[in-house]
């Protein structure tokens, strides 16, 4: 059995190699690196927004450097016509009133708080931090986390696919029909190969972008990485089994990218929030990658019970799906 | 003699209403070539896939190697037997010699054959060995396919129209091997529609149709038994060429017209095309 798995394992390395698949994956880690470590740091650390204020009697005391004076109720107004997310404070009468385009009331009312907080230097307006990681290691970890997650999601799922569409049109699935080989290798062979490039991604991406303090988190990470890229790579797998082509394929993908992927970022990233997310799987192993990304290991039995099902259920699907191709006409 | 193959009311079923086997009863002896010979949809394939483990769910008896075919389907089955596909199913990246040790790899290294001693029978041009089957003809690929199918030294071997995509003098070539296959004593199951290659290379053909068989025989004995027994002589009679037709019987006590020289005796027998025709008022195409 172990000489059979051997020689589909290499052969899939060697199919993954001319398809440039590992090329694409190690563009990726270079890419990715590059960016968190040139890029989104630095972007994280901009300012937010350009305040501007018109004080002609000088009755703010401790304003901020990086408040902006303006001479002119019209200068005022001026420069927020041309600088539409600036925050304008009128405190001509003493009293700061706030004056900016309009954009959403939550957005709104965080400027307001900006703003004003510029205006008040005392550590009244300073929130009290708790946790051990400072900003960047913060922003390295959440970002590390959602492009590990994008890569497996995306790119894993459409690397097994483009490998599996070049054998199934080449006909020789239905050469291992008739091989004296336990039909469940050809399956396991690629997956496994899947979860080690994607074990040795998130590793990489870890050392390069969490750095050395990522060491730590490094066990729930695999973990978490082992599950999600077995779910993904079975589904890319199942996929491609079923439907003819690399073109059906592309929609499949897009569905799974807009409707699975993106509101699973939404709802763990940002403000927004959506009540059925609890029922959307990926939204958990998102967060349980995210969750061990800070060291906080996801221990819920439902949770894993949960992954090993659907794993094992998509095994079966894929099992059966392996062996219909294998007797279709050619 | 021991029965390689032994069917016995086979039936096979796609869907409620999609019968495709209508109840096949059929033996295939050590040794023989046993050609399989249909038009398309007769379920020539869909006989093979059975035999070959890769359909499951048939109705009736099937045994191969003196086992119920329920039982065979293991890995030492598989080591038995060889598969030429129709299309010449090969890794387009890999090379000749790649695609053959990969497949090579599933068997035992005692049962298998050299490499390149089978691309050098099979006259696959060496300058090709290493370069991707991308690159090569269609001839080349089928050529590669058989090597593929002979790396096992398979006692029984299928083969789904060999001579496909090959220009005549390897359609010859493989004729030969597949002779040569037979005297050592390994069973050919040949599903085909060239009847030139059932004709030359089988012991005995079934003739199938609509998922019934509806002639089984040695190629010779199906055409004698329907032939007319007639016979046309061309002869030439005073610078004039001339023709007679009449009953091979009648022959030695027809030739009683003046002659100068018989230019030649033709038999009438029909071709196993026209046999098949006869019998199922169809076509092979």
């Amino acid at each position: 059995m172990w000489k059979c798995f051997l020689s589909l394992f290499k052969k899939d390395c060697r199919m993954m190699m001319s398809g440039k698949f590992f090329l694409v994956a190690f563009c990726s880690l270079i890419l990715y690196t590059l960016f968190i470590n040139f890029g989104y740091v630095n972007f994280m650390d901009a300012k937010l927004y350009n305040v501007y204020l018109y004080d002609p009697e000088g009755t703010q005391r401790e304003v901020s450097s990086l408040v902006h004076p303006v001479s002119s109720i019209e200068e005022l107004d001026s420069v927020l016509a041309g600088d539409t997310n600036g925050v304008g404070i009128d405190a001509s009468n003493g009293t700061p009133h706030v004056r900016f385009y309009e954009a959403t009331e939550k957005a709104d009312k965080h400027r307001v708080d900006y703003a004003l907080s510029l205006l008040s230097m005392d550590e009244n307006y300073t929130a009290e931090t708790v946790g051990n990681y400072t900003t960047e290691t913060k922003q390295r970890r959440e970002i590390t986390c959602e492009l590990v997650f994008i890569e497996i999601v995306a790119v894993g799922f459409l690397g097994i696919a483009s490998a599996l569409f070049k054998e199934k049109q080449m006909g020789v699935i239905r050469v291992h029909a008739i091989m004296p080989l336990q039909k469940s290798l050809f399956v396991c062979s690629k997956i496994i190969l899947f979860l080690l490039t994607d074990l040795i991604f998130a590793t990489l991406m870890v050392l390069l972008n969490v750095g050395l303090d990522g060491v730590a988190v490094l066990p729930g990470v695999l973990v978490q990485t082992a599950i999600l890229s077995l779910i993904m790579a079975l589904a890319g797998f199942g996929c491609t089994m079923i439907l003819r082509d690399f073109k059906q394929f592309s929609l499949a993908y897009l569905v799974i990218a807009l409707f699975a992927a993106t509101p699973v970022f939404l709802a763990a990233n940002t403000s927004v929030k959506m009540a059925w997310i609890d029922y959307h799987p990926f939204y958990h192993v998102y967060m349980g990658l995210k969750n061990a990304f800070f060291g906080i290991t996801t221990i819920n039995p439902v949770y894993y019970i949960g992954a090993i099902s659907a794993i094992l259920l998509l095994f079966i699907f894929v099992e059966a799906s392996f062996r219909k191709e294998m007797r279709r006409e050619g | 003699m021991r029965k390689m193959i032994e069917v016995k009311n086979l039936t096979f079923s796609y869907g409620k209403d999609k019968q495709a086997l209508h109840g096949l009863n059929f033996n295939v002896e050590d040794g023989e070539i046993f050609g399989f010979l249909g038009p398309n949809g007769s379920g020539k394939s869909t006989t093979q896939k059975i035999l070959t483990g890769i359909l499951k769910g048939h109705g009736g008896e099937v045994s191969l190697f003196g086992k119920d075919l329920k039982e065979v389907h293991t890995q030492e089955f598989f080591q038995k037997i060889g598969v030429l596909f129709e299309f010449p199913y090969l890794y387009a990246n890999l090379s000749a010699v790649d695609n053959l040790n990969y497949f090579a790899s599933f068997y035992p290294e005692e049962q298998l054959r050299d490499v390149e001693e089978l691309l050098t029978m099979l006259e696959v041009k060496k300058d090709f060995w290493k370069k991707p089957v991308s690159s090569y003809s269609k001839g080349m690929r089928q050529r590669v396919s058989m090597a593929r199918a002979l790396i096992s030294n398979p006692k029984l071997l299928f083969l789904d129209e060999p001579t496909s995509g090959l220009d005549p003098a390897g359609a010859v070539l493989f004729r030969k091997i597949i002779g040569e296959e037979r005297q050592k004593g390994t069973t050919v199951f040949l599903t085909t529609h060239n009847m030139l290659d059932a004709d030359l290379l089988c012991d005995r053909v079934a003739f199938i149709a609509g998922g019934n068989i509806v002639a089984l025989d040695t190629p010779g004995n199906l055409k004698e038994k329907n032939s007319d027994h007639r016979i046309v002589i061309s002869y030439l009679y005073q610078g004039k060429r001339e023709e007679q037709i009449m009953g091979t019987l009648e022959l030695k006590d027809s030739m009683t017209f003046a002659y100068d020289e018989i230019i030649s005796i033709h038999s009438q027998e029909p071709t196993l095309e026209d046999v098949f025709i006869q019998y199922t008022g169809r076509g092979l195409s």
